[in-house]
């Protein structure tokens, strides 16, 4: 998945694990950021009695960097307190109504620190608020009636910043159980190693909820100076963006209580920028340890982007489907310009050959998903709006932030099986299919919000039903 | 030794649940003047981690803080003290 539990340490660590990011302009308020980061994957809605919450002793944040360092130049840091109101054992007690119900067992509160790099060492740390509320799961129409007011209502607004956290609908869609059935596409099984009959793919991760740190601000809050300009080609517009969750060095089991207790300092173990890079590029053995490193260091992880695994696995796994991708044996420039660098200037060109986009961020090699401000959104109802993102055709979406909608499984499986190349090796002919592959997913969710914080609210616990599997060979 | 603080020289070492022998620290060092509790010592859980048991270096684990100790006499004694000796 995009990061869902993509590291053996953090797959057990599910409250610290970041999911997936998103950064993108808000579609009608004009300089607004949206940057979306989300963590606890794969909630099962009817997880009770003890329902999912962000975790007390995680430190979460959202990392941006605005200089050609690709280091947290501004970070915003959220807390979580947990408190418990009665002696029951439930959850709640009775109809959660109001953030402020004394049914509601155990309600939960965030304080957020924007810090912001001042100087080569020093550090401007300023609380924006304490003890923000997030709305309780969604755990069913008798206990959590009118669920959407009660979760707006959990929205803060700070003058021109907005912050969200709670339960939401994942956004992310993504045909697991096939692809990791050795790399198998449901739309072209057919052509697979070990052929199958075609068919749809199926979202894997429908119906699952996460816990989502939203935040909105304007742009001056995150470019350096605090002053963005109009051009795209200004290179001070482009933010780097990624998330990280932290846990104290050690963690002491006190029998007494059966809880654990932190010691010592917060150390990093968890951290997500472009989709997929972790999960996908980066090999076994170093995938924990990648957790815990910043993306300034990401360089040693350059060979996993510049010589891909999974593109000498697709023309094994298609036969004849991608000769033209198992000749090439250049390093991957395209791949490292999208995900380490940004894309230079000159590299995207109208049909005039004009540039229109660049969110480079300089030749230190970071994975951070890359968004250029000044790049005003694509109307999704305009002829240019694609969920291919840059890929097709529209430098609104991904590699240029990533919204909601946008297909980051389908780019980047084009992206990998070489129809990016041209971007670098004009001379190169990408082979038929790789400029359609996808793995037959939608997002199959309710429906998306059109404002703060977007993605749609929880599934509910008693609304869910769970899904089928079987043993059986659909083959047999 | 208290059960407290017995419980954080085993977790430092990895001894867990197995190590429920009670272990003196001073052994090794009956010479030494018995150490006085200063007004900085720390007065919350303490956990002492020692990577490398060639080396000379403890790190204490205390609040939200990392203390880097450099005494490889303390290594020995916690180092024996984790051993049973």
């Amino acid at each position: 998945m995009s990061s869902h539990r993509e590291a053996p340490e953090i797959s057990k660590d599910p409250a610290a694990d970041s999911t997936d990011v998103y950064a993108f302009m808000h579609p009608t308020e004009d300089d607004q950021v949206v940057i979306i980061a989300n963590f606890y994957p794969l909630q099962q809605p009817n997880g009770g009695p003890n329902f999912y919450e962000f975790a007390d002793d995680v430190l979460y944040e959202i990392n941006i960097s605005n200089t050609n360092k690709c280091q947290p130049d501004v970070t915003y840091r959220f807390n979580f307190r947990t408190e418990i109101r009665n002696p029951s054992f439930l959850y709640n007690t009775g109809q959660i109504t109001s953030l402020d119900a004394p049914e509601w067992n155990r309600p939960q509160t965030y304080n957020v620190v924007r810090l912001e790099k001042m100087g080569r060492r020093n550090e401007k740390a300023v609380q924006i608020g304490g003890r923000f509320p997030v709305p309780p799961v969604n755990v069913g129409p008798r206990s959590t009636p009118n669920y959407e007011d009660l979760a707006n209502s959990a929205i803060t607004t700070v003058g021109p910043r907005k912050f969200f956290a709670g339960q939401r609908t994942d956004a992310f869609f993504v045909d697991l159980g096939s692809i990791f059935d050795l790399g198998a596409l449901r739309p072209f099984n057919g052509a697979h190693l070990l052929p199958m009959a075609a068919m749809d793919g199926i979202n894997s991760v429908q119906s699952y909820n996460c816990h989502t740190i939203a935040i909105q601000v304007p742009r001056s809050d995150l470019v350096k100076g605090g002053n963005p300009t109009l051009s795209f080609k200004d290179r001070k517009n482009t933010i780097g963006v990624w998330a990280t969750a932290s846990r104290r060095n050690a963690r002491i089991f006190e029998d007494k209580s059966g809880t654990y207790k932190g010691a010592g300092p917060k150390k990093q173990v968890s951290r997500l920028g472009n989709p997929l890079f972790n999960e996908v590029l980066v090999p076994m053995t170093q995938k924990d340890k990648w957790n815990t490193t910043e993306p300034k260091n990401d360089s040693d992880y350059a060979d996993t982007v510049l010589q891909p695994e999974l593109q000498t696995l697709l023309p094994f796994l298609y036969p004849g489907v991608f000769p033209n991708l198992e000749a090439y044996d250049k390093p991957r420039a395209d791949l490292a310009a999208i995900l380490l660098t940004g894309i230079p200037g000159g590299v995207v060109n109208d049909a005039d050959g004009k540039s229109i986009f660049q969110n480079y961020t300089g030749p230190v090699q970071a994975d951070m998903l890359r968004l250029n401000t000044a790049i005003k959104p694509t109307d999704p109802e305009s002829d240019s709006y694609s969920i291919y993102g840059v890929v097709g055709g529209d430098i609104g979406g991904f590699p240029n932030g990533r919204r909601l909608e946008d297909d980051v499984v389908g780019i980047s499986l084009r992206a990998v099986a070489g129809a990016t190349i041209p971007l670098v090796d004009p001379d190169y002919t990408p082979d038929e299919t790789a400029a359609q592959l996808r793995d037959g997913t939608s997002y199959t969710g309710d429906p998306l919000l059109s404002d703060f914080p977007f993605l749609a609210h929880p599934g509910g616990g008693y609304q869910t039903t769970p899904g089928t599997s079987t043993f059986e060979d659909p083959a047999s | 030794m208290s059960e407290t603080s017995r419980r954080n020289f085993m977790a430092a070492a990895g001894a867990g649940a197995a190590a429920t022998t009670a272990v003196a620290l001073s052994a090794g060092s009956a010479q030494a003047k018995p150490a006085a509790l200063s007004g900085k010592g720390a007065k919350e859980s303490v956990v002492a981690l020692i990577d490398d048991h060639k080396g000379a270096t403890v790190r204490l684990l205390v609040g939200e803080n990392e203390v880097i100790v450099h005494d490889r006499d303390l290594v020995t004694r916690i180092l024996n003290a984790a051993g049973g000796k």
